[in-house]
């Protein structure tokens, strides 16, 4: 015989996460990672003379194309294939321009959520993702919601868990704006829809208490043996 | 982008009757994040002294009973100046003293959850002997910052969206809208005599980049410093204070938001202000010394002369105020945000002005700023106000949305009237027309009934609490992604593990592994100069990986992920195995594949002397790979969800060491009905340093005896600070061996 194999926790988590989605009657939809800016930034309603552009530092490839900053790359580019309702998550690899260190990297895995409908709520917004955080975390799991703001989102919020007495971030959600929804070839007068990104690697470093993020990448096998 | 405001300064506008903790959390939830609170006296309340007893087992200090006005805290003190009734400062858990936060400690076996402060302690003072005594003014439980003059600075992290709130007056509009209270904003009066426009003369001509623009002039200013309070606002919002003009420039920015400059009246020819495009290689020496020379079409201020500043985003040497000015002239204008950005963009310079020019700026605010300004610089330099003001205005009209009362109501899941809609919307700002709500001057990211249903949204924490379930549908579509996690079970089944790679390759990964760079995908920015490459396949990484687990043997591993050709982008699956009985691992992950999935794939061998250069201390590896888009396209697993391993892994995570890892193998002979899985786990949580203990044999046979087996373990020792040397490991190794004997009735077999 021989020793055991192992999965990477952050497949663990991401299956976890599918799953729940996949029950309630999600797509599963694996986008590009190189894209291009129209796609990326533009489409989303972030215009390069935005500084909203600036909140993601990106990787630019000599072609004039991208390493996605985001999975929300796929959101026109399946939502103008779909009808409505589009119900779909979108788990990947994206890629941000940032000096690495303990807690941040270059690549990290991001799992989209989007579902565009007549009379999406903001309601319908908030109880997926409560629902989901107890699945992933138990019904003891405290989460609240702040607004925010994104650019292709409107309202936006970003959303916490209590976590040793203190609010620990967990994503970014909000409802669909209507130019992007518009981009999908979609009335945004007729549907409304919400989107969500929970972040993957954070999560697992504070169940775990795993001390730096790099580490996922490593290919150190005391590490991913653990798991 | 993050500010910086002064809970004081934010009381010059508006009256906050909330402690800072609760002043963040309301301001947090509306979308106006407050990352860090600082007072030096927050948790730090008047406390009085009921006993003082010795303590048990340390001469110098003695337990006190402190009342907070409700509770008795117990402290455990050393200072030998209290006596029982004194009221002294005591800092509850929570608060910092010197940057160390006070919390439950227990010292010499007493509990001590506070902790009496000195004069020096508090920052109030030079005293550090002993604790400060206050006098019977004081009220207990009382908060000490209300006694003494400490200001809170929050930390605010503004979005790009929100410009208006890069200054104390729109952290106030937002306080006074959350709290429902009034905003209370002077009206200035200058005293002023003589005429601008005898003496200097203004020419805008672009008015699409610069809408608005006033200039002032005073005379006869004199430079100095400024006084402390005012220094003290700018030092503590984080900048530096230069001289009483250009302060006043800087607080009239952090205030109102309205980035204003300065100039030197006297260094200007010809006494005009001309605003235009910079032509092609005009030159400009900025206020940091710094010479540009200018492509066309930055917006600039010059007198025709010379370039008196990049608008909105830096003023130049040759007309900055100095000590010996006595003409300044001040300029409040409202530049257009596209213009500054890209003038940011193309000479790569930010300043606090430019960044919020560029995220747009209220351009009704210019003309009260300017004056406050002038007003703050006469108070402060003396000088005479010219009456008058140059100016150049372009009406822009506010931005009217429809109130879609049906709509928001849908969006929000509320059942709002019409009323109070605008209600809301007035408290914010708006003005109403009817049917139509009237973008305030200072909100120019509103514009579209999405934008007020988030402005009632947000104002109003009861719209956090809907919940709304949605409707449990089956899924449409099939989906790749259910065939890859079936191929990751079925390979961790035959114990390979998952690595994930980077996506990124280096030009000496390009020597090593022999690959055509011409063919590559390269990146404009890399992250480190030599990672330049987008990956093509997934070997080169993992043959590393392979490489930087020596102690491992053999190395069973396997990657899923993109590789990316030309432009093309491919889901890869590499399986790679090296050492010790690899060759047999290989073929089972292959049968495994062939039974599922494909035939159509090889294995391939590098040799130990190909290994040699990758620094593979192993004599063999193997490897095939399989292009998962073309097995997608062919095979039609059925795959139910639920198939797919769940893993709920609670074992405690060990962090990993930056030392390398000792490895060894035990085999223990022990009663046949032993769980294998009880000693790892035994060996694990006993010992800090061993990492891993995994089972890697088990068999039982006639000759270790009736009803035994054996199990044989890899056990992997590691040290947080060094590497282990033999003899460390030999002593550790040891002790496992004693524990497993003594806990399983286990016997080591040699």
């Amino acid at each position: 015989m021989k020793t055991k194999g192992s999965l990477h926790p952050i497949t663990q988590i991401l299956r976890k996460t599918i799953t729940f989605f996949e029950k309630l009657g999600f797509d599963v939809y694996e986008g590009a990672e190189i894209d291009s800016e129209k796609y990326n930034f533009d489409l989303l309603n972030v215009p390069s003379d935005h500084p909203s552009r600036d909140l993601q530092d990106t990787f630019w490839l000599k072609d004039g194309r991208l390493l996605r900053t985001q999975t929300s790359n796929s959101q026109v580019r399946y939502g103008e294939k779909h009808k409505p309702p589009i119900k779909v998550v979108i788990p990947g690899v994206c890629y941000r321009n940032e000096a690495t260190d303990s807690g941040h990297e270059t690549t990290f895995m991001q799992l989209e959520g989007l579902y565009i409908d007549r009379n999406v709520t903001v309601g319908n917004l908030f109880w997926i993702l409560e629902k989901f955080y107890k699945h992933i975390y138990g019904d003891n799991v405290k989460i609240r919601f702040r607004s925010h703001y994104f650019p292709y989102t409107e309202p936006s919020i970003e959303f916490e868990m209590m976590f040793m007495d203190k609010w620990f971030e967990l994503g970014g959600a909000g409802m669909v704006h209507p130019k992007v929804i518009k981009n999908m070839g979609i009335d945004p007068d007729k549907y409304s829809g919400f989107a969500f990104g929970p972040g993957i690697e954070r999560p697992i470093m504070v169940k775990y208490d795993i001390e730096d993020i790099r580490l996922f990448r490593s290919g150190d096998l005391r590490f991913l043996k653990q798991f | 982008m993050l500010f910086r405001a002064s809970k004081k300064w934010l009381s010059d506008y508006v009256q906050i009757e909330k402690s800072d903790q609760e002043l963040s959390d309301i301001l947090s939830l509306s979308g106006t994040l407050v990352e860090n609170i600082e007072n030096p006296l927050s948790n730090i309340i008047v406390g009085k002294i009921l006993e003082i007893n010795k303590h048990p087992n340390a001469d110098k200090l003695r337990v006190i009973k402190v009342s907070d006005g409700k509770n008795n805290i117990p402290v455990v003190c050393g200072a030998p100046n209290i006596k029982v009734g004194q009221l002294v400062p005591l800092a509850i858990i929570g608060a910092k003293i010197n940057g160390k936060s006070v919390a439950e400690v227990d010292i010499r076996g007493i509990r001590s959850t506070g902790m009496l402060c000195s004069e020096a302690e508090l920052g109030v003072g030079m005293d550090a002997n002993g604790v400060k005594i206050l006098s019977n003014d004081f009220e207990v439980g009382k908060q000490l910052n209300e006694y003494f003059n400490s200001d809170t600075l929050f930390d605010i992290d503004i979005t790009p969206n929100r410009g208006d709130c890069l200054c104390h007056l729109g952290i106030a509009r937002e306080i006074s809208v959350l709290l429902t209270k009034n905003i209370k904003k002077e009206p200035i009066s200058l005293n002023s005599s003589g005429n601008i426009s005898d003496f200097f003369m203004l020419k805008v001509s672009d008015s699409n980049s610069c809408p608005v623009y006033y200039a002032k002039i005073l005379k006869g200013v004199k430079v100095g410093k400024s006084p402390g309070w005012l220094e003290k606002r700018l030092t503590d919002c984080g900048i530096t204070p230069i001289n009483n003009v250009v302060d006043a420039t800087n607080y009239i920015m952090l205030d109102l938001g309205q980035p204003m400059h300065a100039y030197d009246a006297t260094k200007i020819y010809n006494n005009k202000i001309i605003i235009r495009k910079s032509k092609n290689n005009e030159e400009f020496t900025t206020l940091d010394g710094s010479l540009l020379r200018l492509n066309s079409g930055h917006l600039i201020i010059t007198d025709n002369k010379k370039v008196l500043a990049l608008a909105g985003v830096v003023g130049g040497i040759d007309s900055s105020v100095d000590e010996k000015t006595s003409d300044v002239i001040l300029e409040a204008a409202f530049f257009d945000s596209k213009s500054i950005r890209k003038t940011m963009k193309e000479l790569e310079i930010k300043t606090d002005a430019s960044l919020r020019f560029e995220r747009g700026i209220d351009p009704n605010i210019t003309e009260y700023a300017i004056n406050k300004a002038a007003s703050l610089i006469q108070k402060n330099a003396g000088g005479t106000i010219l009456s008058g003001i140059l100016q150049h205005r372009v009406e822009i009209s506010p931005i009217q949305i429809k109130i879609e009362k049906n709509k928001i109501n849908n969006l929000l899941e509320t059942s709002l009237t019409s009323d109070e809609i605008k209600q809301t919307l007035k408290r914010l700002g708006f003005g109403i027309n009817g049917d139509f709500a009237i973008v305030p001057s200072w909100r120019s990211d509103c514009s579209i009934w999405q934008d007020l249903a988030e402005e009632i949204f947000r104002v109003n924490p009861e719209n956090f609490q809907k919940r709304r379930s949605i409707v449990q549908t089956e899924r449409s579509q099939k989906s790749d992604y259910f065939t890859k996690e079936l191929l990751k079970d079925l390979l961790v089944d035959t114990g390979y593990c998952e690595v994930n790679n980077y996506s990124f390759i280096s030009d000496n990964d390009v020597k090593i592994f022999n690959l055509d760079a011409k063919n590559l995908i390269e990146l404009e920015n890399p992250i480190q100069p030599e990672y330049k490459y987008m990956r093509n396949s997934l070997l080169p990484a993992l043959i590393k990986t392979v490489a930087k687990n020596p102690s491992f043997d053999p190395v069973l591993i396997f990657e899923i992920g993109r590789i990316f050709i030309k432009d093309k982008e491919i889901s890869q699956l590499m399986v790679v195995a090296s050492g010790k009985g690899a060759d047999e691992a290989i073929l089972e992950a292959s049968e495994v594949i062939k039974g599922n999935f494909s035939e159509n794939f090889e294995i391939h061998k590098l040799s130990s002397i190909e290994l040699k250069k990758y620094k593979i201390r192993k004599p063999e590896l193997f490897y095939f790979s399989l292009d998962l888009d073309e097995i997608n396209k062919s095979v039609k697993i059925n795959l139910e969800v639920s198939k797919l391993k769940n893993f709920n892994s609670d074992q405690q995570y060990k962090p990993v060491s930056k030392y390398p890892s000792v490895c060894r193998d035990l085999a223990f002979v022990c009663n046949k009905n032993t769980d294998s899985n009880k000693i790892s786990t035994e060996i694990r949580d006993s010992f800090d340093k061993v990492i891993i203990a995994e089972l890697f044999d088990q068999f039982t046979s006639d000759k270790i005896g009736k009803d035994k087996k054996n199990l044989a373990y890899h056990i992997y020792l590691q040290a947080k600070d060094k590497t282990l040397k033999d003899s460390e490991a030999d002593q550790l190794i040891d002790e496992i061996i004693k524990l497993v004997k003594r806990k399983f009735k286990a016997v080591l077999r040699k």
